[in-house]
């Protein structure tokens, strides 16, 4: 494995680790707010969050060029105190969280939907607030859920292309990411270096695979 | 001693409940058969169930009103609720569940005080052996035991308990009463007592209601 | 405490692994740099000319590859491309038209002109004439509508008067890549691509469309510096595109260089 492939496997798998760690924190909220509460809009809010799963990816990744370009105001005023994320890590991160974001939010509120209610209400009678009850019963009684979308969301976020390549571009060295780095090779008739990345994917795969199981039958 | 206002209308699948009783009491006790609506009026004075109209006083507190508009949620309403299945939660050991009211809320009472009435609490209820271990080891009796010190750790103006002996198995039941025994006793904590076998009721309740169908058909109040 | 939280366990990995990882891959590329948009079939020369960019001049160039439309499409929204090189004069002209390029600065960096590729161990076809002739079984093509070697390809075929009788046996391929793919792996009789790209595989070049032969192809390349903070050293690099030493490369991998 060349110091290339390396290098390209390393920044995948950072990006991947940190979309992950930044989609939880929404994710968790968002499952949680759809397992538990009713609010008119609430079937709105499903759609929304869905979509990323509907939508091809490079239907994803032309939003996210546009929502960030020079042509949106959330681009012009990112753009306003200096800071660019077309075509740098950022946006490699922000496409990877987008379209992992569905994922996690299903297992979460799939974890949470099966907790059972009278937990939390008993937590209550003793005294405990919304949010702490969040805290030290719904949620590890939910890990599992937790887990598992975690999981699945690094897998996506990993082998992510499509929106990626639209928004962060397809550099080296920069937003190269595996996928991406395949896509590339393949087209600039690297064939032989395509493979080797398609070899290191595909192990990575099967290593989150494996994570999974182990996490999920430890908490068993 | 305390006074407990229920008025409680409450519409259910098969029936509707209708409560209404007004007594100062050490110990209330509740029985009927399965499906009286039994644990549904417990669930309304905790807080976990609205009922449709009336009034649910506690020593003169106002808990719910539907005159006047006031529901208090769970968290505000100071009562202790045990209730059938124990409920201990799994994610915790026992100690963490006994002191889950204490560490949550913003119920405290001065450190040293916290520390006699856990040690109070542990002795009565004799939980010494049981401290460390996981919820899911214990017996029915034991979580049952657990889970009346995990409330009255938060010093709940009134304790519900739920059919309390309903899982432990029958030889060791008589095991059970005499801790109940022991609360009133020595906490001189106000109970009110769901159950559906009477005999339990005769030592220790002042006054009983028997609920057939959601209504009251018969209130005694014993003098002690 | 007695909480177990596999949650906080996850977090604590990710913490860690990102701790651990981050420390020793270099994440963000070197100053001083530029991104150049390139079309995919000018990667390889550009790859080369930015090696001797950066051991002339210190500067890196990032090179953002893909298919010119795509880049069209990046450099409308506002991706901070310096240069742009494009397969054909359309996708310039998208970005023209956006107001992204800087005035005066569009130009014709490269011709190239069409080949016809065979797998390598096939007798037919065996020249142009009989490709003509419809004596292919599958002819492999880029798009016809959008892949630029495909577009051109159509219209000698037009030109020809032959794209009635080969137009049902064309397969269609979304990148020029693919279509090398086909005519390697034996899948297809004969293939259209740029000459260039037949330079880079392992095929057999049945014939060449030169540009003096067949003006009407007019295959051209451009290149413009876009508007934005990395103007001058766009220009710069465009400069040099365009300079003696960078055609030098061109031409030995088969551009035309007309200056």
């Amino acid at each position: 494995m060349s110091a290339e492939t390396w290098a390209i496997a390393q920044f995948t798998v950072v990006m991947a680790l940190m979309a992950t760690a930044l989609t939880l924190p929404f994710a968790i909220a968002a499952g949680w707010v759809l397992a538990r509460a009713t609010f008119p809009g609430k079937a709105l809010l499903e759609t929304v969050v869905s979509l990323p799963l509907v939508l091809p990816p490079v239907a994803t990744g032309l939003l996210l060029l546009w929502l960030f370009g020079r042509r949106s105001p959330v681009g012009r005023a990112l753009d306003a105190v200096g800071v660019e994320v077309v075509f740098t890590w950022k946006a490699v991160v922000i496409a990877m969280m987008v379209v992992s974001f569905p994922l996690v939010v299903r297992s979460v509120r799939s974890g949470i939907e099966q907790v059972d209610r009278r937990y939390e209400e008993l937590a209550a009678t003793l005294g405990a607030g919304r949010f702490r009850i969040l805290r030290t019963i719904t949620l590890p009684l939910a890990s599992r859920g937790i887990v598992a979308g975690a999981i699945l969301g690094f897998s996506r976020a990993l082998g992510e292309f499509g929106a990626t390549i639209m928004v962060a571009g397809a550099i080296p060295g920069r937003t190269q990411t595996l996928a991406v780095g395949i896509y590339t090779f393949v087209e600039t008739g690297r064939e032989e270096a395509a493979w080797g990345l398609l070899l290191l994917s595909a192990l990575l795969a099967f290593g989150a695979i494996y994570l999974s199981n182990r996490l999920v039958a430890a908490r068993a | 001693m305390i006074q407990l206002t229920l008025d409680v209308t409450l519409r259910q699948q098969a029936f509707e409940l209708q409560v209404k009783d007004t007594s100062s009491v050490e110990v209330l006790g509740i029985f009927g058969p399965s499906g009286s609506g039994k644990t549904t009026l417990l669930e309304s004075i905790a807080g976990i169930r609205r009922p449709d109209a009336g009034e649910i006083r506690v020593a003169e507190r106002v808990l719910f009103s539907s005159a006047e508009g006031i529901d208090l949620p769970p968290r505000d309403r100071q009562i202790g609720y045990v209730p059938q299945d124990a409920l201990l939660f799994p994610n915790l050991d026992v100690n963490g569940n006994i002191n889950y009211g204490v560490r949550h809320s913003r119920r405290h009472l001065p450190g040293d005080a916290e520390a006699r009435l856990r040690s109070t609490l542990i002795e009565i209820l004799d939980l010494g052996p049981l401290l460390e271990r996981r919820v899911q080891k214990l017996s029915g009796g034991e979580k049952q035991r657990v889970a009346i010190a995990r409330a009255l750790m938060t010093q709940p103006a009134v304790l519900l308990l739920d059919e309390p002996l309903a899982g432990v198995d029958r030889a060791r039941r008589d095991r059970i009463l005499p801790y109940v025994l022991r609360i009133r006793r020595d906490l001189h904590v106000p109970l009110v007592y769901v159950t559906h076998d009477e005999a339990e009721l005769t030592s220790i309740a002042d006054r009983v209601l028997h609920l057939d169908t959601g209504r009251v058909a018969e209130a005694t109040h014993r003098r002690q | 405490m007695a909480t177990r939280n596999p949650a906080m366990k996850i977090v604590n990995w990710l913490a860690a692994g990102l701790a651990v990882l981050a420390s020793s891959a270099p994440i963000a590329a070197q100053p001083p740099s530029l991104v150049v948009s390139v079309a995919a079939s000018m990667h390889t020369a550009l790859e080369e000319l930015a090696v001797l960019y950066r051991a002339a001049t210190g500067v890196t160039v990032s090179l953002n590859t893909g298919s010119s439309n795509t880049l069209a499409r990046q450099i409308v929204e506002g991706a901070r491309a310096a240069v742009f090189i494009s397969a054909d004069d359309r996708q310039m002209d998208v970005v023209e038209k956006a107001g992204r390029v800087v005035a005066g600065t569009r130009t014709r960096l490269l011709t190239n002109e069409l080949a016809i590729v065979a797998p390598i161990d096939r007798a037919v076809p065996a020249n142009l004439a009989a490709l003509l002739e419809g004596r292919v079984t599958r002819l492999a093509m880029g798009e016809t509508s959008s892949v630029p070697a495909g577009v051109y390809g159509r219209r000698w075929l037009e030109h020809e008067g032959a794209w009635p009788r080969l137009q049902s046996k064309v397969i269609p391929f979304p990148t020029v890549r693919a279509v090398l793919s086909a005519v390697e792996a034996g899948r297809v009789d004969a293939g259209i691509v740029y000459a260039t790209d037949a330079r880079e595989a392992k095929v057999r070049v049945v014939g060449r469309l030169p540009a003096n032969e067949h003006a009407y192809l007019n295959i051209v390349q451009p290149a413009a510096v876009i508007a934005g903070p990395a103007e001058a050293e766009g220009r710069r690099f465009l400069q040099f595109l365009r300079g003696p030493e960078a055609s030098a490369v061109f031409r030995r991998r088969g551009f035309g260089v007309e200056r």
